[in-house]
């Protein structure tokens, strides 16, 4: 019931916001919410499924490209474009995904790595299709969506459901399947568990939401670019999660917002630093605090308590 | 035929042909001396090195300081050759004596993504000491011309590293197989535990493998940096061709590293002749057909 309450709490400021906020920060906020979901989709391989892609830009990037794509070249009103978006990434994670899951830790990791470089290539490549290295421009969503307090509240919506749609995912007992794998994939297997098919059918969901993702960006930004499919980009959510902590469905939100406001300080003070800095922090993050944020805040709580006795 | 040499001039000018095998070995060689390090590293310490690249253009970079520094005599090269590596060597000493010992024991996940801050961290403290503009480093007098092969020009520089770096190929052999070091090494490779148990001090031997590997990607910057420009950018570069080169060959795998840096340097060096515009998949299908078909890549060892 506390929880509830809480997300009931966190709903209504989020509600409010546009109220008391300069524009400034609501961009800042459509900016954590989309990194959030990219994340959590993410955390779905990675916390919940033990499965580390380091080409997850690809789908994020898919889901982009497509959505601007369908607009620019298809002419085709965002509304109807946005919901494709997911579908193409979704669809590219679901072939891709068939060859990645065959794989284990590194090379699993390595595999998605390549696949990331195959697409992020043919989009920096196909000039006459994607604009190549110039990306494409002028991807706007249509009058009502302009201004940033409209689009605030879409992107609020759109990826409130998501994050809905992941958590239910998670609470499902193929969540459960999917954190048994995570755990012993051998003893998994033999309960029953078909692990691959699982560990196949949550890469393509994670496809599918990093895709959500990419379109709602993709008219944010106005514009897209390969560099959202470079492995550069693939690091991001890992870095959200790993700052959130992966435990816990939550961690990647806090992650993004621990993110997004270190990069915004940073980048104010002094731009160069910025690559530096996260380098630093993800250094001394896994030195110090294995579990992210959340396990931080969790210790305290722990902590906290007085000692039951055993 | 007719349309295959229609389309592909070149196909029967066999002193091109040769000309651009050459090419491609040398570029290979390059990819050898970094990716033999990485794999090094792999081998004893299980840690994949995403720095790695890193260190290659730190060693390219030390290359021009010291070109500035030292006075303009013809050694003043070569005692630039010598050293630059040597400094990137340190740096990676001190970072494994530093950062890498608190995380051996940890997930092989959180050893990536480590090393992956390395690569940030070090790519921004590069810039802020060399700046962002681009540098060259001037070949040697002697090696600053061209050579004929076959009638067709070839530059004299790559005759260097075409003969430095089978050399390298060839001591690291000998240390690996015929010294007692080299031993050590390998048998870091199969099993730690039981080499620390026979009283064998592992963390000075890893602190040892991880500057040598540094030392071999310094070397190869050094000596790549009178063929390109030196530029904020190339360890990104070279991190994703060494990656595909070491895991092509086999994690861990000295010669499983060679062949395939030969492979990849020969499939660039045609890949831009035959596809020009999506030459670099080409190396990413390869790693890709390569990790569906046999995970382990070609020489390497099936994970347990």
């Amino acid at each position: 019931m506390s929880t509830r309450l809480w997300l009931g709490i966190a709903l209504a400021v989020l509600l409010v916001l546009p109220l008391v906020l300069p524009v400034f920060f609501l961009v800042l906020a459509i900016e954590i919410a989309i990194v959030a979901l990219f994340a959590t989709s993410f955390n779905l391989l990675m916390g919940y499924g033990g499965m580390v892609s380091f080409g997850h830009a690809a789908y994020f990037a898919l889901g982009a490209y497509t959505a601007a794509l369908l607009v620019k070249k298809a002419g085709v009103p965002m509304l109807l474009a946005l919901p494709v978006a997911p579908v193409v990434a979704g669809l590219a994670a679901l072939g891709f995904g068939y060859f990645i899951v065959r794989l284990t830790h590194t090379y699993f990791a390595m595999l998605s790595l390549a696949f990331g470089q195959i697409v992020y290539t043919i989009i920096f490549k196909w000039t006459p299709l994607t604009g190549g290295d110039n990306g494409l421009l002028n991807v706007w969503p249509p009058a009502f969506l302009r201004s940033q307090i409209a689009y605030y509240y879409f992107t609020l919506v759109v990826v409130g459901l998501s994050l809905l749609a992941l958590h239910a995912i998670v609470s499902s007992p193929f969540g459960y399947a999917l954190r048994a794998i995570r755990e012993n994939p051998r003893r998994a297997r033999y309960i029953g568990v078909n692990v691959r098919r699982h560990q196949l059918y949550a890469f393509a969901l994670s496809g599918v939401f990093s895709g959500i993702a990419g379109g709602i960006f993709a008219f944010y930004n106005g514009s897209v670019f390969p560099d959202f499919a470079y492995f550069n980009k693939s690091f991001e959510p890992l870095v959200v999660v790993l700052l959130g902590g992966m435990q816990s469905f939550l961690g990647p939100l806090a992650g993004a917002f621990g993110f997004k406001v270190l990069e915004w300080l940073i980048s104010k003070w002094a731009p160069i630093y910025w690559p530096l800095f996260l380098g630093a922090v993800v250094i001394a993050v896994i030195v110090v605090l294995p579990r992210g944020f959340v396990g931080l805040a969790e210790g305290w709580r722990w902590r906290a308590r007085p000692a039951t006795g055993k | 035929m007719d349309t295959i040499t229609g389309l592909f001039p070149w196909i029967t000018n066999g002193p091109l042909l040769a000309v651009q095998v050459l090419s491609g070995l040398s570029v290979g060689m390059f990819l050898f001396l970094v990716s033999v390090g990485m794999s090094l590293i792999f081998g004893v310490t299980r840690i994949v090195n995403l720095a790695h690249g890193s260190f290659y253009m730190v060693g390219a970079y030390l290359m021009v300081s010291l070109m500035e520094v030292l006075p303009d005599r013809p050694w003043a090269f070569w005692l630039a050759l010598l050293v630059a590596p040597l400094g990137v060597a340190a740096l990676g000493a001190v970072i494994e004596m530093t950062l890498l010992r608190l995380i051996y024991h940890r997930d092989p996940l959180m050893q990536l993504i480590m090393t992956f801050g390395l690569l940030l961290v070090i790519g921004t403290l590069v810039l802020l000491v060399w700046g962002p503009d681009n540098k060259s480093v001037s070949r040697p007098d002697i090696l600053a011309g061209s050579v004929k092969v076959f009638g067709q020009p070839f530059p004299s520089y790559y005759l260097l590293v075409l003969g430095l770096a089978p050399a390298t190929a060839i001591a690291l052999w000998l240390v690996f197989y015929r010294t007692r070091w080299g031993m050590l090494i390998r048998a870091a490779t199969v099993d730690r535990e039981m080499l620390g148990a026979l009283g064998v001090n592992v963390a000075a031997l890893y602190t040892q493998v991880f500057a040598f590997g540094s030392w071999l990607a310094g070397f190869g910057g050094a000596l790549a940096a009178p063929t390109v420009a030196v530029a904020l950018g190339m360890d990104a570069d070279v991190l994703t061709t060494a990656f595909v080169v070491v895991v092509v060959g086999g994690l861990g795998s000295f010669a499983g590293s060679f062949i395939s840096a030969l492979l990849v340097g020969e499939l660039q060096s045609f890949g831009i002749l035959v596809f020009p515009a999506i030459s670099i998949v080409l190396i990413f299908a390869l790693m890709a057909v390569v990790l569906i078909v046999r995970p382990w890549g070609l020489l390497g060892r099936p994970e347990e």
